[in-house]
């Protein structure tokens, strides 16, 4: 008995010397092991998507002919109505080309997109990130926006070798800059992730919305990326405007609560938007990561 | 056998990464399935003190890696819960008792979990007591649910492994 | 207790059931004590701090309010506030990156073998290495050239130059009084993210591109952070300038704050950002009705003086509106057909101009020139700047405050006083030669030959001098100088806030309106001033205008108001009421006989149709004018004030207006010619609002 307890107690020593040590060490060794068990749970995360894959897989190939038919063809349609509106797009994008080099518009940032499989979510206490299967391999860099369509689920906060987490629009290290729908000012508003809404859905908040402003009758305000501040391509919806009940005054400006689209709770797959050339933040971002 | 630890950290994996998937389906809530403090009970029954260290520390260090805590809060509090249970082995001699003490330990744990990811990024808000109180809950009731698989799981490991059983075994 | 290790036994003996226990309750009392403390925090404490009396642990800051709008009559707005983003970094929460600076500083002193070290100095340079290590940081992120030099491996922290702009080092001096008065708030690292330092936006989209940048490139954690505030922003630039003022930086916010007693205790430390109040125009005027109520928050301070908890707080709440009487049509094309005048080196000529409701009073433009930016001035004030406005002469709001000899326009007035005392009648033709002896000394005529027979409406019409030193002479001085106050040229005329705009204070609506200097002269004034008796030549000089008569536009503008309503007194006002009647205080009928009167106005129309002010005339809109050349002293060399007064239209007078412009020794002014482009300019923008409002009415009437 007596051993045993002078084997805790040298244990519990041990164990302090540890924690000393621990702390001095630098923060290379801490991200090393980090990163060593991330990778070492990454097999993993793909089998669970491929296996989530492989279910879908099943569940579809379990459909009738008839249901795969009429499937096939009403994408026939979609495909169709979809080629004209390419060519639409086509004219557009002319137009848009000829008309910056009129006004000399700088070109917003280029991205090369990486469609990548969700593989986990990662719920952690008040928010939550997902797992992309994913990463350094594929030529995915930190800060990376990742979208789903047109609607912004998040950005990469950290990526591993064939792994990356992307923090999601509800996330508290997430803050973008947003215009909102039916101000035709374009007053830039803040968005960032709360999610401090405990035991409910996480939500974003909406900031420094201009007091006179007020939402558009009968719908949901949608809020948007601004396209400035040379992370999210413009034009990307990042959620809805919690109505009226929540705009609160603060200060001088109005706070209101952003609901993310819903695709944000069930989504197969993501595109991440790598930016061509590196941004400064993302410099800042390599520097220091987690403390 | 040297080994003993890492092989059953592979055979626990798969309960930690099923409690991950089954915390997606709670997503809308905030709450997760925590059960890294229930894994440890088991081994620290039959596993040399060492070897239960080191199997706490990497548990500790899985549920972390993809977490923002600071590095190392839960593994190391796991590896202080790992030798206070292993050098009070008689605390975990019957099903109570380790029932007990799957529920205690998890809901430790969870604390740590809880306080140490609020101190990177605090919450600003909302009803975090009611929150945390409801996660402990949580975490209390499933550690002592799950107890009884994964014990199951992890003692058929340690017999294909043939590491003597705990004395008093319930 | 001697057993085998082996061997696991229940602790059987108390001791070491005791010392069991004793973990189990390390463990329990820690967890009740987490529990507990934040259930503390939450649930109890904030309801408990009124009863708390240990005020040394706690501070409270007052946070200013937003100004309120300024609107035009139309309800645009003049003054609007807008989001100001700034950078700010947490001192508190830097300690660490301090002290390791400074404990590096400190070795490397050692390792030099320093004789003695400084330790204050070595710790204030490891806060400033520290702060600017993060300013690098902000710069490089909102900086957009950057962007295609980070292509490489370049560390942002290297990438400032030696001789790095002002703006982009971190100011001693600054940080110095930061630390020494509000070392608990947050240092400001980049005021105005949109206009960082120099006031002037990095990118196109005035800046918000910057602050965008900032947002989202730079990381959310750590000790930076992005405050959001109010600032004054007027959209039109100098436009109307004199009228709304600007704001300058105080300490003193407004002291109506929300009644709370943790505020009230006298011995609690307050500490309070930096607010604004109004400097000049109708920003200091109704200060009190702009500022809004101080905001409060009540903190917990640490041992070292930073702010800890925010454990209560009121928003603060905004300021009223103000609606002024200003068209900005008319504002605006008053002042940019000012902007015309010009003196031969390009400089703008400082000049005047305004317009008047005739019967409410209210003014539809403003102008005064040359003028300044008050968004330049709104935040911090550069001196350079200021000196700019100052050796320009443009704080004077001349529409108010200048003081100018009236010159002929005073015409109208001698002519009134002149048939009021029967020495002239609306159809008496005088003999008017190329001059005019008084005394022996030669009045003369602007025209060589002079005008021959001149009527009333003639000596309108070609601003006969020889008609007024009669008319004026016969008059006598105690008549004009009587009619002139009657006119209102002693008083202030401006209608004045009332106290309770003001919060008990006096003040006319738009500040320090010219009142002491204004001069209705007589004999007591020329032997109070010491220039002896007052004498013919004296008379014959006011009658046209000229000598000791000193008075402002907006009089003048005034004057004419009052002739367009046959009445002697109109009391302008800047402020939109839906409640004036038109009726003006110290207001008497201007006691000429209908003949006369039609006479008077009969001219002023004939001014524009064919005299002086022809070519000012607006083909369509008959209107009332009389011109004005009168000489002044420019550093001791003749030049000329150019006037033009007049209502319009004639028929049912709507309007009037006053434009003055300050000749210089270089260059030709003349009345009509210099003054009249500009009335026209503003008649022409005012005629279509005017018809446009017409339409509007009518229907209304009609229903």
């Amino acid at each position: 008995m007596d051993q045993n307890r002078q084997g805790a107690r040298a244990s519990y020593i041990a164990l302090s010397i540890f924690v000393a040590l621990w702390i001095l060490v630098p923060s290379a060794v801490r991200r090393f092991n980090r990163e060593a068990f991330v990778e070492f749970q990454a097999p993993a995360l793909h089998l669970v998507g491929k296996s989530r894959d492989m279910a879908t897989f099943w569940e579809k190939k379990s459909r009738s002919v008839e249901e795969m038919t009429a499937a096939g063809r009403d994408l026939a349609r979609i495909n169709a109505a979809l080629e004209i509106k390419i060519n639409a797009l086509e004219d557009i994008r002319r137009e848009n080309v000829r008309l910056r080099e009129i006004t000399r518009y700088n070109v917003p940032a280029e991205y090369m997109s990486v469609v990548a499989r969700v593989a986990t979510r990662d719920s952690s206490s008040w928010w939550q990130r997902i797992v992309i299967r994913k990463g350094r391999n594929d030529g995915i860099r930190p800060g990376a926006p990742v979208v789903f369509g047109n609607t912004v689920v998040g950005r990469v906060t950290a990526v591993h070798l064939t792994t990356s987490e992307v923090d999601l629009v509800t996330s508290p290290g997430f803050r973008c800059t947003a215009y909102l729908e039916g101000d035709d000012q374009n007053h830039i508003v803040l968005v960032n992730g709360v999610a401090s809404n405990s035991l409910g859905t996480a939500k974003a908040r909406v900031s420094v919305i201009p007091r006179d402003y007020s939402m558009p009758a009968g719908q949901p305000a949608r809020v948007f990326t601004t396209g400035m501040g040379g992370v999210f391509p413009s034009r990307l919806v990042i959620g809805y405007l919690d109505g009226g009940t929540y705009a609160t005054q603060v200060g001088s400006f109005k706070e209101s609560l952003l609901i993310p689209s819903r695709d944000l709770y069930n989504l197969q797959e993501v595109s991440v938007l790598v930016p061509l050339h590196q941004n400064p933040g993302e410099a800042l971002m390599q520097g220091d990561q987690f403390q | 056998m040297g080994w003993a630890w890492l092989i059953l950290l592979l055979a626990t994996y798969p309960w930690l990464l099923g409690a991950d998937l089954a915390s997606d389906t709670l997503a809308s809530s905030s709450l997760v399935f925590f059960i890294s403090g229930t894994c440890l009970i088991a081994p620290c029954r039959r596993l040399k003190r060492w070897q239960a260290i080191l199997f706490a520390a990497c548990l500790g260090f899985l549920f972390e890696a993809r977490r923002p805590i600071p590095d190392g809060a839960l593994a190391l509090s796991l590896v202080a819960a790992s030798i206070f249970l292993s050098s009070n082995r008689q605390l975990l001699r019957n099903t109570p008792g380790m029932l007990w003490a799957a529920a205690i330990v998890n809901m430790g744990a969870c604390l740590i979990w809880f306080v140490a990811s609020l101190y990177v990024s605090p919450a600003s808000s909302g009803d975090l007591i009611g929150h945390l109180l409801v996660q402990l809950l949580l975490a209390g009731v499933v550690g002592s649910v799950a107890l009884v698989p994964i014990a199951l799981t992890q003692n058929a490991t340690l017999d294909r492994l043939s590491i003597p059983p705990a004395p008093d075994t319930p | 207790m001697k057993e085998s290790s082996d061997t696991r036994v229940l602790p059987s003996t108390p001791v070491e059931r005791l010392r069991l226990y004793g973990v189990f309750f390390f463990f329990f009392a820690g967890f009740v004590y987490v529990i507990g403390g934040l259930a503390f925090r939450q649930l109890i404490q904030s309801s408990d701090l009124k009863e708390q009396s240990d005020t040394q642990s706690r501070r409270v800051v007052l946070r200013p309010p937003a100004r309120g709008r300024i609107y035009d009559r139309n309800g645009f707005p003049l003054v609007d506030n807008r989001a100001r983003w700034s950078v700010k970094a947490d001192l508190a929460s830097l300690q660490k990156e301090f002290r390791g600076e400074y404990l590096r500083l400190v070795a490397a002193e050692k390792a030099r073998e320093a004789v003695s070290i400084d330790r204050e100095k070595l710790m204030e340079d490891a806060r400033v290495r520290v702060l600017q290590g993060w300013l690098n940081k902000v710069w490089f992120v909102i900086d957009e050239t950057n962007r295609n030099t980070t292509k490489g491996r370049k560390s942002p922290a290297k990438l400032t130059p030696v001789t790095a702009p002002a703006e982009r080092q971190i100011n001693i001096d600054e940080l110095r009084k930061h630390l020494r008065e509000r070392r608990a708030l947050p240092f400001t690292l980049v005021n105005d993210l949109a206009f960082p330092g120099t006031g002037q936006a990095l990118t196109a989209d005035d800046g918000t591109k910057s602050v965008a940048r900032f947002i989202e490139q730079f990381p959310v954690e750590g000790p930076i952070r992005l405050e959001q505030d109010i600032v004054r922003t007027y959209p039109y630039g100098a436009m109307a300038a004199h009228v709304l003022g600007y704001v300058k930086d105080t300490d003193a916010l407004p002291d109506n704050v929300d009644d709370i007693s943790e505020v009230r205790v006298e011995s609690l430390q307050k500490l309070h950002y930096t607010g604004k109040t109004g400097a000049a125009g109708i920003e200091l005027s109704y200060n009190y009705v702009l500022s809004g109520r101080s905001g409060w928050e009540l903190w917990s301070k640490t041992s070292s003086g930073y702010n800890q908890t925010r454990l209560k707080f009121s928003e603060p709440a905004q300021g009223g509106n103000v609606m002024l009487s200003i068209d900005y049509r008319i504002q605006q094309a008053a002042e940019s057909s000012l902007a015309k005048l010009k003196d031969p080196q390009g400089n703008l000529l400082p000049a005047a101009a305004v317009m008047i409701d005739v019967h409410t009073g209210e003014m539809l433009a403003l102008a005064s020139q040359p003028s300044f930016d008050p968004n330049r001035l709104a935040d911090r004030v550069s001196s350079k700047y200021y000196d700019e406005i100052d050796k320009a002469g443009g704080w004077l709001n001349r529409a108010t405050q200048g003081l100018y000899a009236p010159g002929s326009t005073f015409k109208v007035i001698t002519a009134t006083a002149g048939m009021r005392k029967k020495v002239v009648d609306w159809d008496d033709v005088l003999e008017c030669g190329a001059f005019f002896k008084v005394g022996n000394r030669d009045y003369p005529e602007h025209e060589p030959v002079g005008f021959g027979d001149v009527n009333l409406d003639k000596m309108l019409a070609v601003s006969c001098n020889v008609w007024n030193y009669q008319v004026g002479l016969r008059t006598g001085i105690e008549a004009l100088a009587a009619e002139s106050r009657r006119f209102g040229l002693d008083a202030p005329l401006l209608q004045t806030v009332s106290d309770v705009e003001t919060g008990g204070q006096a003040m006319t609506e738009l500040p320090f309106a010219a009142s002491r200097g204004l001069v209705v002269p007589d004999r007591e004034y020329k032997l109070r001033i010491g220039a002896g008796a007052w004498n013919d030549g004296d008379t014959a000089n006011l009658s046209i205008g000229q000598g000791y008569l000193l008075t402002t536009p907006l009089h003048m503008a005034c004057v004419a108001a009052s002739i367009a309503r046959g009445e002697t007194r109109t009391v302008p006002s800047i402020i939109h009421s839906v409640e004036r009647n038109g009726r003006h205080q110290g207001s008497q009928p201007i006691g000429l006989n209908p003949n006369q009167l039609e006479a008077l106005r009969g001219g002023m129309v004939r001014c524009v149709e064919e005299g002086t002010a022809r070519v000012a005339r607006i083909p369509g809109l008959p209107y009332a004018g009389k011109t004005g050349t009168a000489e002044y002293f420019k550093k001791g060399e003749k030049a000329h004030l150019a006037w033009m007064i007049g209502y319009a239209p004639a028929e049912n007078p709507v309007v009037a207006f006053a434009v003055l412009v300050e000749g210089q020794v270089d260059t030709n002014t003349w009345g009509g010619k210099t003054a009249g482009p500009v009335v026209k300019e503003m008649l022409e923008t005012w005629w279509p609002i005017a018809a446009k409002a017409n339409q509007d009415e009518k229907p209304k009437a009609a229903r």
